[in-house]
Parts: C-alpha cells; sequence; structure tokens
C-alpha cells in the first residue's frame, strides 16, 4: 500500500497536494483497491466552487458507485479528462496521472487533513 | 446476521486472493486478486473462466408420474426434451408470476433433474413437494451434497477434457452427459451463463477441490460473481430478482419462447393467457447510452420526458464501449419515444437496442 509523505489525506481516502495556493486531489492507493476496478469516472465543471467535505466527482467501480470528497475549499481550475477514455488510471496511478482535479484553494479544510504517518495509522485502527 | 454457508472451495477462493461477499445466504468471491475487469476479458477473449456456482440448487424429479408433474409445473414444453437435453423453463405461481427460472433435465422419462436459484431454492423445493403429492413422483434437494462448477470460455471444453472420458465434441448445446469423475457420478452439460461456449459441472462435494483445482492446473482462471454479472448482463439474460420477480409475468419479461400455452394445463397458465390477451404491464426493453454514463439496476428511466420505468440491470460494457441496459418501461414507451436515463440528477440519451449486447459465441448446436 503506497502512501506518500508529501501529501495530505482525508478520513474518506483522499489524498491531496498543496503548493501555494493551488492544489491538486485524487483517491489514495487504499481507496482505489478497495473500490476495484474503475470503469467510470464522473468529473465536476471548472469553475465550479468546492467546499471541504463537499462531493465534487464520482468514480464508479465494476459494482459500486463512489462520490469523491474535496479535502480543501477552492474554485476547480483544472480536471483530469484523461479519466474520461482512461478511469482504470486511477487504479494504476492513483497519485501521478490518476488525479481527478486541481483547485486554487483558500486553504479552508486544511486543518483536518492527515499526515502519511497519521494516516497510516489511520488505515491500521 | 445468519451466518452465512461455505461451499466446498471456500480456502481455495481465499487462497486465490478472493474478496468474499455474501451472496444468497453464501459466502463467495466477488474477485480474486487481478480485479474484475480481467476476469471478464479471460472469459470474453479467448481463455476459460471456472465459477463457483455451488449456491444454485438441484432437484431431482424421480417417478412414473416425473413428466407429467412436470409438465404441471414447469412453464415449458417438458414432452420435447430427449434423454440428455436441457431446457430453460420457469415455475409460476397461480397468478402467473415467477417463482423462479430453473433449468430442466431429463435423464430419462421417469427421472429428470432440475437447477433452480440459490436464493430460491427453499421455495422451490416447497412448492414442488406441495404439488408432488397429487402425483406418483418424488422430489429429492440435493443442493446441500453438490457442488457446481461452470466452465466458460473459448479453452473450456479443451481443459474439461483432460478430466473425462466422454467425448465432450458430442455434448452440444443444452445437452448433457452424465460422467464419471474421480470414480464419482457427475452431469456435464453444455450450458452457460455467459455467452461464451462453456460447460456447468455438478459434481459430489467430496470431489469438488480435486475437480477445481484440475480445472485450474489446465490453464481455467477463477472468476468471481462481479465478473459473472458483467458477463451475464452483456448477453441479456434475464436475472431472478432483476428482470424477473413474483411482480411479473412471462409477458412483461419477454419470456414467453419458455412459456407453451399450447401444451395443456400448468400452474400459472390461465394467469398468463389473461395477462396476454390483456397486454403486459410493463415491458423489457434492451437500451444503449448515446452519452457517458453507467446505467444501473434501479436507475429511473425517461420516455418523452415523462417516467416510464428503471433499470433492472445495466453495465459499463467494455465490449459495447459503453453504458447498456435491460428496463422496464410503460408497454406503449417499447417502440416510440426518445429515452433517457436518469443518473445522479441528469437525463443521459439513451436508444433502443437488441440483446445480446455484444456477440454470443454459444454453439448453435
Amino acid at each position: 500500500m503506497s502512501i506518500p509523505a508529501d501529501l495530505k489525506y482525508t478520513k474518506d481516502h483522499e489524498w491531496v497536494r498543496i503548493e501555494g495556493d493551488e492544489a491538486t486531489f485524487g483517491i489514495t492507493d487504499h481507496a482505489q483497491e478497495a473500490l476495484g476496478d474503475i470503469v467510470f469516472v464522473e468529473l465536476p465543471e471548472v469553475g465550479r466552487e468546492v467546499a471541504a467535505g463537499e462531493a465534487y466527482a464520482v468514480v464508479e467501480s465494476v459494482k459500486a458507485v463512489s462520490d469523491v470528497y474535496a479535502p480543501v475549499s477552492g474554485v476547480i481550475t483544472e480536471v483530469n479528462g484523461d479519466l474520461e477514455g482512461q478511469p482504470d488510471l486511477v487504479n494504476t496511478n492513483p497519485y501521478g496521472s490518476g488525479w481527478i482535479v486541481k483547485i486554487k484553494t483558500d486553504g479552508a479544510g486544511s486543518e483536518e487533513l492527515m499526515s502519511e504517518a497519521l494516516y497510516t495509522t489511520f488505515l491500521e485502527e | 446476521m445468519t451466518d452465512l454457508l461455505k461451499t466446498p472451495l471456500f480456502e481455495q477462493h481465499v487462497a486465490l486472493g478472493g474478496k468474499m461477499v455474501p451472496f444468497a445466504g453464501y459466502e463467495l468471491p466477488v474477485q480474486y486478486k487481478d480485479g474484475a475487469l480481467k476476469e471478464y476479458t479471460a472469459v470474453r477473449e479467448g481463455e476459460a473462466g471456472i465459477f463457483d456456482i455451488t449456491h444454485m440448487g438441484q432437484v431431482r424429479v424421480v417417478g412414473p408420474d416425473a413428466l407429467a408433474f412436470l409438465q404441471y409445473v414447469t412453464t415449458n414444453d417438458v414432452s420435447k426434451l430427449v434423454d440428455g437435453q436441457v431446457q430453460y423453463s420457469a415455475l409460476l405461481n397461480a397468478q402467473g408470476t415467477f417463482i423462479d427460472d430453473i433449468t430442466t433435465y431429463r435423464i430419462n422419462e421417469h427421472h429428470y433433474y432440475l437447477c433452480v436459484n440459490a436464493a430460491n431454492r427453499h421455495k422451490d423445493v416447497l412448492h414442488l413437494k406441495e404439488q408432488a403429492a397429487r402425483f406418483d413422483v418424488h422430489v429429492h434437494d440435493e443442493s446441500d451434497d453438490t457442488t457446481l462448477l461452470a466452465l466458460q470460455g473459448a479453452k473450456a471444453q479443451a481443459a474439461l477434457q483432460t478430466l473425462v472420458d466422454v467425448d465432450l465434441e458430442l455434448i452440444g448445446y443444452y445437452k448433457f452427459a452424465e460422467v464419471s469423475m474421480e470414480g464419482l457420478a457427475g452431469i456435464i452439460s453444455r450450458t452457460g451463463y455467459t455467452g461464451e461456449d462453456g460447460f456447468e459441472i455438478y459434481v459430489p462435494n467430496s470431489i469438488a477441490v480435486d475437480v477445481w483445482c484440475a480445472l485450474l492446473d489446465q490453464g481455467a482462471k477463477p472468476i468471481g460473481l462481479a465478473a459473472r454479472d458483467m458477463l451475464r448482463s452483456e448477453m441479456g439474460y434475464a436475472l431472478y430478482g432483476h428482470e424477473i420477480s413474483d411482480a411479473v409475468t412471462p409477458v412483461e419479461a419477454k419470456l414467453m419462447w419458455i412459456t407453451k400455452l399450447d401444451k395443456g394445463d400448468f400452474i400459472g397458465k390461465a394467469a398468463v393467457e389473461a395477462r396476454k390477451a390483456e397486454g403486459g404491464k410493463q415491458a423489457l426493453i434492451a437500451i444503449k447510452l448515446t452519452e457517458r454514463g453507467i446505467p444501473r439496476e434501479h436507475y429511473t428511466v425517461l420516455v418523452g420526458g415523462v417516467v416510464s420505468g428503471e433499470v433492472t440491470s445495466g453495465l459499463h460494457s467494455p465490449l459495447a464501449g459503453g453504458g447498456v441496459a435491460l428496463a422496464y418501461v410503460k408497454p406503449e414507451h417499447v417502440t416510440a419515444g426518445q429515452i433517457h436515463v436518469e443518473i445522479r440528477g441528469k437525463a443521459v440519451a439513451a436508444e433502443r437496442t437488441s440483446t445480446p449486447f455484444v456477440r454470443s459465441n454459444v454453439r448453435k448446436q
């Protein structure tokens, strides 16, 4: 189970990379493993405002439909259009080419995020 | 929570990385470690997949009245069967709605073997035993002693042939042979639920692990419930609890082809005749999304902008290249009106199509 040290995590198994006021979202290796083969990703519109904890995308595996929640608040600036044709990137490279959206963030919600160490402990509990 | 049952292959599934889930009262693998899509692909694209479907029930019907009894309790015309032939059929109640869909195997005119759905087994056996009281026939539920494997895909025959003496080439589609495996009696039929060539294999529990392992040694890939449902749905095959239930008759479920109104009396016949005359209350149709999305079970189907019914089975079909589904709609919407499936509040466009959604590779005879 891969948990990169340079990312932050949520209890809902999302990851976020925060660089200044830019943030990239995705789901964790644990999440993709639990969901199984992902066959569809519903992406939000660029320009949509999302609040921390709000569902902003949907991933569908063979058997299940799952909401994906925003780790921090902001406005969506970019979506990963590659996922429309290759939703399995979320399975094969959840922290890289399987990213879901980029947002311009105001940082709200970041105080709730877990470090790699805390998320590792959280998964073990 | 009631205790879940385990099939004789439970430890095999766990050892193969099976993700075990509750299904029809059993703990069964929804997928193995490589995932449902790879399993699906193995069966569709030239390999052989092996499925543990031991949860399904088997009922032996023996006695001088076996044929007359089955003519009365099942919908299809059992008199058309010859020894060694299998028939898709159904059990109806007096209201003409489904108790179950089944397969009927004719061993000889006084001896038949039925395969029934797991979730309906106890209800079916109770019903059959009640009805049997008026016939010179015995009904034996053999489900607990029987392991059922499905071996499906282009390489199924080659893999299975290594285990049996009977020439499998001689078993045609919907035919079966009684065989000896590991010195014990079993049944092999050229039947299945995937749209690929293949077999269903009934063996005593005591040799289940041996047969399973021998088929894995022949290169068969284990396949879980998720891929099984994809393969089934791509063919548009009905599944009890989805397309068929005690709320619909064969008229609605497009199963009049297994309901022979001209064969003499059978349970549910009068009700089905009446329903046929007045027209079905709803109708099963096949649709394909023309926009992105997955039409899942219970999603609302709109026709001409108004609510018409709902999806009964749907999936993202890798081979069809999009979302496909079976759905019940109002009878007047079978042929006319733009179809949409409501997905998370959004109306996603769909068009009518026919089943199977992808090419079937079953034997023609």
